[in-house]
């Protein structure tokens, strides 16, 4: 690996993981932060996300999908994911493109975040028996 | 359908709701129109227009309806004009031929271009040619170029862009058949071509191509390079994933300068991602140019282009949901939605072009 600024970092917080991004990302970046980020949930074994994603620029299809399948494997990990730190102007332009991102959770920020995957890793939905 | 009936009530004739009425009625016309159309020979043409149809249906028409429909028709006449307009300079983008039309003298041109390129190339060093073919010819990248010649990926970019500034200046030397008059001459243009401010300073070229009409007439060409690109319009060359960031940034770098909204610019932002992303998926290289808008009012136009395979059915890729690679199929219709203008003209083995154009909200 060169010597380039870590555009993403992801640091571990008791048992949640916190994923930052740090500058606009390209397709490319954003598919290896997707790996990286699936490949920690199982090395540390996390058992919660929480993504800051409010350097991003744009949140176009690309990266909403990105991002929902992010969640979408967290999950499959065993892990609870929450997006945190969508700009009102992204948010704006994410409805407008009509991006259907209901089934991913969501938090204002870092803070409600992790208050948001303490509940849910605390009660886990109820599984119909 | 009652054709055969309509025959008959044709012939009611002797009445005089015929021409002369019809005469009658040209000063309510030609007021009727003056009020909606500014100018003269316009409005004169829809007047002929306008009691032309009348004339034709003055028959059918009752007696004494004729002013009522008269005005009516006026009115029509009007309306279509502004419609068709409106219709002209919506699809004016599609009667543009993206390929220049050829020119007779064309291959001529082409075969003199091409001796003056080859003429030029030979007045390189032989390792500089060599480089630079394998760069532009060949496709070879800089970092397996580097890794040849036993350097790094940036002193071969340097390099060739050291090479193509020469090249540059050769071409021209060739093309306009001079020889350069004076010994300065040739490092002064080097200067300019490689747009190196320092050294021009060194040769001290400003003072030079006072003294050197010959410079002076090679050097606006050199000149003119990259001087376009900082006005309001940004060109992008798009060939990989980075480029989309670039292709958006400068879309919100212009759009920030023409005091657009913040929301909007995140709007334009994404939907040049949406069509930049296009291109790199589908047709491997293209550009984006984004320029300022003053008419009819200030707004922002980009415009993606590739010369990639094209879409086949333009109708269908503009639905919701359809999708031919892993996407969610939003990248065109998304786009749509975002701005307030959108056009895809797209022909099969020759490229796509997308058009699109927000104007500012007036706040």
């Amino acid at each position: 690996m060169t010597a380039v600024p870590r555009l993403f970092s992801i640091l571990r917080q008791g048992p949640y993981l916190i994923a930052s991004v740090h500058t606009a990302l390209d397709d490319s970046q954003l598919v290896r932060f997707q790996e990286d980020l699936v490949h920690r949930i199982g090395a540390d074994r996390a058992r919660g996300v929480v993504i800051d994603v409010a350097a991003l620029d744009v949140l176009d299809s690309f990266g909403s999908r990105t991002l929902r399948d992010v969640a979408e494997m967290a999950r499959l990990r065993g892990a609870v994911t929450v997006i945190v730190g969508i700009q009102p102007d992204v948010a704006f332009a994410m409805v407008e493109l009509g991006m259907d991102t209901g089934s991913v959770l969501t938090a204002l920020d870092l803070e409600e975040g992790l208050v948001e995957l303490d509940r849910c890793v605390a009660a886990p939905p109820v599984v119909p028996t | 359908m009652p054709r055969v009936a309509a025959v008959e009530p044709v012939g009611t004739p002797g009445e005089e709701s015929g021409p002369a009425g019809v005469a009658d009625l040209i000063p309510l016309v030609r007021r009727i129109v003056a009020a909606r159309v500014p100018d003269p020979a316009t409005a004169d043409d829809l007047v002929q227009e306008t009691l032309a149809r009348v004339l034709a249906a003055a028959e059918r028409v009752e007696p004494g309806m004729l002013e009522p429909y008269a005005i009516v028709t006026a009115r029509n006449v009007v309306a279509s004009m502004w419609r068709e307009q409106d219709r002209q300079r919506r699809h004016q983008h599609r009667v543009v031929d993206l390929r220049p039309p050829e020119a007779p003298d064309e291959d001529v041109l082409a075969a003199e271009d091409r001796a003056a390129v080859a003429e030029a190339l030979t007045r390189l060093s032989d390792r500089e040619r060599e480089t630079l073919l394998a760069h532009e010819v060949s496709g070879q990248d800089t970092r397996s170029l580097a890794a040849e010649l036993g350097s790094t990926a940036g002193a071969v970019a340097a390099q060739l862009n050291r090479t193509r500034a020469r090249l540059r200046v050769e071409y021209l030397l060739v093309s306009e058949r001079v020889e350069p008059p004076t010994e300065r001459c040739r490092p002064v243009l080097l200067a300019l071509s490689s747009g190196d401010r320092r050294r021009q300073r060194e040769v001290d070229a400003a003072r030079h191509l006072l003294e050197c009409d010959v410079c002076a007439r090679l050097s606006a060409p050199l000149l003119g390079r990259g001087r376009r690109a900082r006005d309001d319009e940004l060109r992008v060359p798009v060939r990989t994933d980075a480029d989309i960031v670039a292709a958006r940034q400068a879309a919100r770098e212009l759009a920030t300068k023409l005091r657009f909204s913040p929301t909007d610019i995140t709007l334009i932002a994404t939907a040049v991602s949406e069509v930049t992303r296009n291109i790199v998926r589908f047709a491997d290289s293209g550009e984006v140019v984004v320029a300022a808008l003053e008419e009819p009012r200030c707004g922002i136009s980009i415009v993606a282009r590739d010369a990639g395979p094209g879409i086949p059915d333009v109708e269908r890729a503009l639905q919701d949901g359809y999708s031919t690679y892993q996407g969610l199929g939003l990248g065109l219709p998304g786009a749509r939605r975002l701005m307030d203008e959108f056009a895809v003209v797209s022909e099969t083995g020759r490229g796509t072009t997308v058009t699109m154009t927000k104007w500012r909200g007036d706040a």
